[in-house]
């Protein structure tokens, strides 16, 4: 594939050398280290490309900063955040810096650290699942990023309550979180992005190891302000026996495209997906999810759903690969798109890569029109146009939220209602 | 002396199906505490001519249909339904992810211009539902989703008893149940029958007409009334079959 030169012009020069940016930080020596080979990796990275595969339905220059990645600006005051649930830990990701405004004395006991990256011994799992390859805007992550997150819950903790991240958009965001769950360890954490103006863009890495037998619910909700345009990348890891669950639900945003996945390393490891995506007037969502089973007697379950008003868009790809050796793995995908509008549009492309016989694997895609049987069905029950539209779309969207946990389920409900009472219909 | 008014009636009701004309010129009166039946062959109209009065977009309408005296010909279903117009649909559609109590909830609210507190909905509902002897469990069920025909039917008696219709039509109640369900259905239709109301049943078969005593039958074949009369018209349909029917109807019907 032939690669596209950068364009070292003066905004990108920076990236020849991080070191100012990570002494700015006050970071140490090895994460100075891993900024400077991943500034090295983004050099040589190729820009990426409407003629590559993920980037055939989003145009990649809108993600591409437009200033300096490695120039920290003034970090404007974070909006007011009300904690209002329990939680073992609650860390505001703004401007620069990664503060933990909130960590449970359960949490404390038990060992866990919540810490800005820099000052976490993460050393060696940064960038291991995600790594500076995985394209130009993730190895520009890892160079330029901030602010950043670690999560580490020692080998046998179970934490009941949410580890809650708040992350702010403004300006240039390049958020990074890393989470090492240890053997027999298990938690849920709520990344949730908000804020954003005119010109805010968020280049986001999210990295996740689940150690063996452990347990992982990772929700990420993100509802930009609507002028964002956002990037987000993010990998789990399971180790043997491990599970996750992971939640995806996208509202905000002009422009967004997630890349998420979960590689399946370790032999029985289990993963559940469940994502909603909602979208009205002009905003454009790139949805790819990658379940990469890559040992024998894994499990994985994916169910996307998305609801496009206005002239919004959605694409959809979503492969799932099983590794020759990894026999006896069972794997379904699917994704429904429910448009409310002549203008609207949806793609759904199911990717498989199957180098094994012995597994199970299936998957379904539909993109239908709005039902107008069911619409009149509810409206000869006294139903207004737009609540039984309403009703349809919550209903649709509420099939896969029903399978999260109750909380979770709760909170992207509201979410779902709020949106739906709001801008979309 | 002042003139009853029927709560419901339509004036020489033409419905298009695209080019095709469906209902040819109805016209019909319910006063309040009447019911009335439409019987008539399979192919004959009868669903169309009940949607198009609800309001279906699929079909182009002329004609006066009439609520409480009111001009309702220009109202969107749910103007209609809030006014007091009630469907049960044949072939109810399935709405997933919607459960049956909420969909009430709201369907409720609607027609009564108000929210009903939960727990007052609640006890309501279980009241309407014991009464059609449903089992509780049935109000966390998806809306029509996996229902059996019964279980359907059950559903479109149990929002006409929650919604209090003041005039309702039900398009082929009966057809799909067993006996037992039958006699539940109707028993739900005798209870909405009440000296304020009017109701119009559209059936294939006399066997509802068993259990829910019409006061007027009409005839229905080729998108037209095409004969008038009570109870006992039913069981002549039944003895004799459309055929004789439309013997003697000729060519008019």
């Amino acid at each position: 594939m032939a690669s596209t030169a950068l364009p070292l012009t003066t905004p990108f020069a920076s990236l020849a050398d991080p070191g100012p940016l990570s002494r700015a930080l006050g970071e140490p020596t090895w994460l100075a280290d891993f900024r400077r080979q991943a500034a090295e990796a983004a050099r040589n990275a190729p820009l990426p490309n409407r003629a590559r595969h993920l980037w055939r339905f989003s145009n990649p220059e809108r993600f591409l900063p437009n200033q300096d990645p490695m120039m920290l600006g003034p970090t404007p005051a974070p909006p007011p955040w009300r904690l209002d649930e329990e939680l073992s830990a609650a860390v505001l990701l703004s401007g620069a810096t990664a503060q933990v405004v909130h960590l449970s004395q359960e949490a404390q006991r038990a060992g866990v650290v919540v810490a800005p990256l820099a000052q976490a011994p993460v050393q060696e799992f940064l960038g291991k699942a995600v790594p500076f390859q995985h394209g130009f805007l993730e190895a520009l992550n890892a160079a330029a990023f901030r602010p950043a997150v670690a999560v580490l819950v020692p080998p046998g903790v179970r934490l009941e309550k949410a580890i809650r991240l708040r992350l702010v958009a403004d300006g240039l965001s390049l958020p990074r979180i890393l989470v090492v769950l240890g053997e027999g360890a298990s938690a849920e954490i709520v990344e949730g992005h908000v804020g954003g103006s005119e010109g805010s863009q968020v280049l986001g890495v999210s990295e996740a190891f689940v150690g063996p037998g452990g347990e992982l619910r990772y929700d990420v909700v993100q509802r930009w302000e609507l002028p964002v345009t956002g990037h987000l990348t993010s990998r789990i890891v399971l180790a043997e026996g491990a599970r996750a669950q992971v939640a995806l639900a996208s509202f905000g945003g002009t422009l967004t495209k997630v890349d998420t996945g979960v590689i399946l390393q370790g032999k029985g490891a289990e993963v559940e997906t469940y994502g909603v995506a909602l979208g009205a007037g002009n905003q454009h969502f790139d949805h790819h999810t990658e379940h990469i089973h890559a040992a024998s007697q894994t499990h994985s379950n994916l169910d996307f759903k998305v609801a496009l008003a206005g002239q919004a868009r959605s694409v959809y790809t979503g492969l799932i690969r099983i590794e020759e050796h990894a026999a006896t793995c069972e794997a379904y995908q699917e994704n429904r798109n429910l448009l409310l509008s002549e203008e609207a549009r949806a793609e759904s492309i199911p990717e498989l890569e199957i180098l094994n016989e012995d597994v199970r694997c299936t998957h379904g895609a539909t993109v239908a029109p709005l039902d107008e049987e069911q619409v009149f069905y509810l409206k000869s029950r006294g139903l207004p146009h737009h609540q039984a539209l309403r009703l349809i779309v919550y209903g649709f969207l509420d099939q896969t939220l029903s399978r999260l946990p109750e909380k979770t389920r709760e909170r992207i409900e509201a979410l779902v209602a709020g949106r739906l009472h709001g801008e979309v219909l | 002396m002042t003139k009853k008014v029927p709560v419901f009636a339509v004036e020489d009701l033409h419905v298009w199906v695209g080019e095709k004309e469906v209902v040819r010129g109805v016209s019909l009166e319910v006063f309040p505490g009447e019911v009335h039946a439409i019987m008539g062959p399979n192919g004959s109209g009868k669903t169309t001519l009940v949607q198009a009065v609800m309001g279906h977009p699929a079909y182009t309408v002329e004609g006066k249909i009439f609520l409480n005296g009111e001009d309702v010909s220009a109202l969107e279903p749910d103007e209609k339904a809030r006014k007091g117009m009630f469907l049960a649909f044949q072939y109810p559609v399935a709405v997933p992810g919607v459960t049956v109590a909420s969909f009430l909830r709201a369907a409720v609210a609607a027609r009564r211009g108000q929210d009903v507190p939960v727990k007052e909905f609640r006890k309501e509902l279980l009241s309407r539902m014991e009464q059609l002897e449903m089992d509780p469990a049935f109000a966390g069920r998806y809306l029509n989703d996996g229902f059996s025909g019964g279980e359907k039917k059950r559903l479109e008696i149990l929002q006409l008893l929650m919604l209090q219709p003041v005039f309702a039509m039900l398009d082929e109640t009966d057809s799909g149940l067993d006996i037992d369900a039958l006699k539940v259905v109707a028993s739900g239709i005798n209870a909405a029958a009440t000296p304020e109301r009017g109701l119009l049943l559209v059936t294939h078969y006399q066997r509802l007409l068993n259990y829910v005593q019409p006061h007027v039958v009409h005839v229905f074949m080729n998108g037209k009334l095409v004969k008038t009369g009570g109870p006992e018209l039913a069981l002549q349909l039944e003895e004799k079959g459309y055929d004789w029917l439309e013997a003697q109807v000729g060519g008019g019907a």
